[in-house]
C-alpha cells in the first residue's frame, strides 16, 4: 500500500465528482490564462498557489482574496509568482488557482482514522478563532441524520449560528454535508484522513461550499 | 448461554472460596468475611489444610465438595491460578470471580502471557471470569459479596448498578452510596475483563436482571470502545446509561493504559461518541451518583419548567440561579396554580416561583399541599424542594413523613434537598428519601444538576438527544 495526497484544485475536482459542492476553482499557468479563467468564472475570485510542496497556503503568504476585476487578477497573479519564487526557490510550482470568491461562516469538516475508535468525524469553528475558541466536535462514523444536528447543538458557538443578528446559515445545509460526508468516508474505506478546510456556509436556502480539501488515500501498488 | 451463566453468577445458589483464611492479613479471610452471615446461600470454604474456616468446614479442595458449586471465588497466588481454573471447569462451575492480581496489568511480559493461558482455559469451559484484579462484586438483592470488602453489604437494595473498571472507584462510590443513601442493585469492578467487559455486562442489567434501573459507568479506556458504544446504542432507551470516562489530561490518559492494561483514547471523541451512543456523560463521582439516585428513584420530566420551593430565601435564590446554566428555567405558574399556592401561604413572602415557603415553617401540611399543587400545574415539569433545619421547625420532617403517607407517588421528578445536623433529621429523611417520586441531595445546586441530567436522559431515552 502506498499513500497518495490530494491537494488544491485535484482535491477539489474529485470531490465534486463524489457530488460534494465545492467552490468553482481552476489552475491557470500563466497571467492570461488567470485572467481569462476568472472573467469566465464570474468575480469576484480568490487566488492561491498551486504547489504539491505547500499544504497549509495562509503560512506560505499565498492567498489573495475578494479581487474584482481583471486588472486586479493580473496583478495578484504577478505577485504571488514572485513572492512564491523568490521566497521559496526549492518548491516546485504548478500554478494558480482561480477560484470563486466563497463567503460565509467558516467552518472545518475532518475525518480521522483513530487507532481505537477507527474513523472519526470532526466538525468545528474554523477560520481565524479555531485555535482559541477550540470549539470541535466528534463522532464515531457513520453517524445518522440526528447525529449530524446533533453535533452542531453540541458546538459552543451553536447559539450564535441560530441568531439572526448576527446572520443566520444554512444549518439544514451543514446537516446534510455532514451525513453526506460520513456517508462518503464509509463507501471509500481507502479514504485515510480528509480535511474540509474551509467549507463556507451560507445563508438559509444558500447551502454550503468547499473552499479548499485535502484528501490522505491508501493505493494499492500494481 | 452465556446470559444463563451471568443470571447464576450474580444470583448463585451456592459459592466456594478459593484461597479460604482465617489470617487478617489475607484477602480471602475478607472475602469469607463478606460472605459469612450475609449470604443466605452455601458457603464452602477451600484450604489445603483443612482446618474450620470462619467456623466453616473447609474443604481441601474443589473436587471434595459433594455438591454444586455455582460460584467460585479465587483468590489464590497467580501461578496456581490456571491449575484453579480447570478444577473449576472439572467441577461445573458456573462462574469466576478472579481477585488473584498479576496479570496484564503488570509490567513484566509473563503477566499478559498467563492472562492469555486463563482466556484459553476458561474458554475451553465456558466460564465467565469477572476479573482478574477486581475486588468482586455485590449484588445487594441476592444479597451475595463476592468481594474483599464486607461493608459494601451496607449499600441499601435499590436499582443502580454501578459498573466500573477501577476497584478503587467502586470503594470511593460504594462508601459515598451508603452516606447519601444510594439504593445499589449491583456494585462491581471489571478487571482486566478477561471475558466478561462492559458489552456482556450491560446487555445482562439490561435484558436478564430486572432490579437494576439504572447503570452507571466508570470507564477509564477500552482497547475496543466501538463495542460498548454499539451495545449502548442498539439499548438505547431501555434503561439510562451514565458515564464518568477519566483520562481527560494527558497525564491522567497515561495512567490509565497502565492502570488496566489497556490503551486508553482520546477524550474528544469519547465525548461525541459516549452521546452518540445515548449515553449521558457526567464529570465527578458525586454527579454520576446524584444522577443515578434520581433516575433510580424519580419520574423523568416532560420539560425544563422547573419550581423552586424552599423553606428559607436564599436556598431558594442558588437554586433559581443554578437553573439557567444547567439547560433548565423557572416555570410560570398558571392563575388557577397561584390562586391555590396564595391560599396556603400568608402574603408575607414572595408566593410566586421561587415560592418562599417560609411562612408555612410549622406547617407541614401545607408545606406539602404547595408541592402537591405546584405538580399538578400544567407548566411546570419538576420541583426542587427545600427546607433547611431550624431548631424551631425541628416538627417539619417528621411532620412532612406522617404527610406524605397518604400521597400519591409523583409522576414528576422532585429532587429535595433537607440539611440538618447530622442525628437530627436522619430518620425522618430515611423515611422521604427515594419515596413517591422523591430524592434527596445534598444541595440545591446538585439538585439542579441533577434534574438536568434527569432531562438529558430523557431526551437520549425518547431518541432526541
Amino acid at each position: 500500500m502506498v499513500e497518495s495526497l490530494l491537494l488544491g484544485v485535484e482535491a477539489l475536482t474529485f470531490l465534486e465528482e463524489e457530488g460534494f459542492p465545492v467552490l468553482k476553482s481552476l489552475l491557470a499557468r500563466n497571467e492570461d490564462d488567470a485572467a481569462y479563467t476568472a472573467s469566465d468564472l464570474g468575480f469576484p475570485v480568490t487566488l492561491k498557489i498551486s504547489s504539491p510542496d505547500v499544504i497549509h497556503k495562509t503560512e506560505t503568504g499565498g492567498i489573495r482574496v475578494s479581487l474584482k476585476d481583471e486588472t486586479e487578477v493580473r496583478q495578484a497573479f504577478k505577485e504571488l509568482v514572485g513572492n512564491f519564487t523568490s521566497s521559496y526557490p526549492e518548491k516546485r510550482l504548478d500554478g494558480v488557482i482561480v477560484q470563486s470568491q466563497g463567503s460565509g461562516l467558516e467552518v472545518i469538516v475532518g475525518m480521522l482514522m483513530d487507532p481505537q475508535f477507527g474513523p472519526v468525524l470532526m466538525f468545528g469553528l474554523g477560520g481565524v478563532f479555531v485555535e482559541a475558541m477550540n470549539d470541535v466536535v466528534f463522532r464515531l462514523i457513520p453517524i445518522e441524520a440526528s447525529d449530524a444536528k446533533d453535533m452542531m447543538e453540541e458546538l459552543k458557538c451553536y447559539k450564535a449560528l441560530k441568531n439572526p443578528r448576527s446572520g443566520p446559515v444554512d444549518l439544514t445545509a451543514v446537516e446534510n454535508f455532514l451525513f453526506q460526508f460520513s456517508t462518503f468516508i464509509t463507501k471509500h474505506p481507502e479514504v485515510r484522513e480528509m480535511d474540509v478546510n474551509p467549507l463556507f456556509i451560507s445563508s438559509p436556502g444558500s447551502g454550503v461550499k468547499i473552499c479548499d480539501a485535502r484528501i490522505k488515500r491508501h493505493k494499492k501498488t500494481e | 448461554m452465556m446470559n444463563q451463566l451471568l443470571v447464576r453468577l450474580f444470583s448463585p445458589h451456592s459459592v466456594a472460596v478459593i484461597g479460604a483464611s482465617n489470617g487478617f492479613d489475607k484477602l480471602g479471610y475478607h472475602v469469607m468475611k463478606s460472605l459469612v452471615g450475609n449470604y443466605q446461600g452455601k458457603i464452602f470454604p477451600i484450604n489445603p489444610k483443612g482446618e474450620k474456616i470462619w467456623g466453616l468446614g473447609s474443604y481441601p479442595s474443589l473436587e471434595a465438595i459433594p455438591e454444586d458449586v455455582d460460584l467460585a471465588v479465587i483468590v489464590v497466588p497467580a501461578h496456581v491460578v490456571p491449575e484453579t481454573l480447570h478444577a473449576c471447569g472439572s467441577k461445573g462451575v458456573k462462574g469466576i470471580v478472579l481477585i488473584t492480581a498479576g496479570f496484564r496489568e503488570i509490567e513484566d511480559p509473563g503477566g499478559s502471557i498467563r492472562e492469555e493461558e486463563i482466556r484459553e482455559i476458561a474458554a475451553q469451559y465456558n466460564l465467565p471470569i469477572i476479573g482478574p484484579n477486581t475486588f468482586g462484586f455485590v449484588n445487594l438483592n441476592s444479597e451475595v459479596n463476592a468481594s474483599f470488602t464486607s461493608e459494601f453489604s451496607r449499600i441499601e437494595k435499590g436499582g443502580v448498578a454501578f459498573i466500573s473498571q477501577s476497584g478503587g472507584m467502586c470503594h470511593l462510590c460504594g462508601f459515598l452510596a451508603i452516606e447519601q443513601r444510594v439504593a445499589m442493585s449491583i456494585l462491581m469492578s471489571l478487571g482486566n475483563r478477561c471475558n466478561l467487559d462492559f458489552p456482556e455486562i450491560l446487555l445482562h442489567l439490561v435484558k436478564d436482571d430486572n432490579s437494576t434501573t439504572v447503570i452507571a459507568l466508570y470507564i477509564e479506556g477500552l482497547d475496543e470502545p466501538r463495542k460498548l458504544l454499539d451495545v449502548a446504542k442498539s439499548l438505547r432507551g431501555k434503561k439510562p446509561i451514565i458515564a464518568y470516562k477519566a483520562g481527560k489530561s494527558e497525564k491522567g490518559d497515561s495512567a490509565s493504559r497502565f492502570h488496566t492494561g489497556s490503551l486508553a483514547g482520546n477524550h474528544a471523541i469519547w465525548k461525541g461518541a459516549l452521546r452518540q451512543a445515548g449515553i449521558l456523560e457526567v464529570v465527578s463521582a458525586e454527579e454520576l451518583l446524584d444522577t443515578a439516585k434520581t433516575l433510580d428513584a424519580c419520574s423523568l420530566p416532560g420539560g425544563t419548567r422547573i419550581a423552586v420551593l424552599s423553606g428559607q430565601a436564599g436556598p431558594g435564590m442558588i437554586a433559581s440561579d443554578a437553573l439557567e446554566p444547567a439547560g433548565l428555567k423557572l416555570s410560570n405558574f398558571s392563575d388557577a396554580t397561584q390562586q391555590r399556592i396564595n391560599d396556603l401561604l400568608p402574603p408575607i413572602a414572595i408566593r410566586t416561583n421561587p415560592v418562599d415557603m417560609g411562612p408555612a415553617w410549622y406547617n407541614p401540611k401545607n408545606i406539602i399541599e404547595i408541592l402537591k399543587t405546584a405538580l399538578e400545574d400544567e407548566n411546570t415539569d419538576g420541583v426542587i424542594f427545600l427546607a433547611m433545619y431550624a431548631s424551631a421547625n425541628l416538627k417539619l420532617a417528621e411532620g412532612m413523613v406522617e404527610y406524605m403517607k397518604a400521597v400519591e407517588p409523583f409522576q414528576k421528578p422532585v429532587i429535595a434537598c433537607f440539611p440538618a445536623p447530622p442525628g437530627i433529621w436522619d430518620e425522618p429523611i430515611k423515611a422521604l428519601d427515594r419515596k413517591k417520586g422523591v430524592a434527596i441531595l445534598p444541595t440545591p445546586e446538585r439538585a439542579v444538576q441533577a434534574m438536568a441530567n434527569l432531562w438529558k436522559v430523557s431526551l437520549f431515552m425518547n431518541g432526541k438527544g
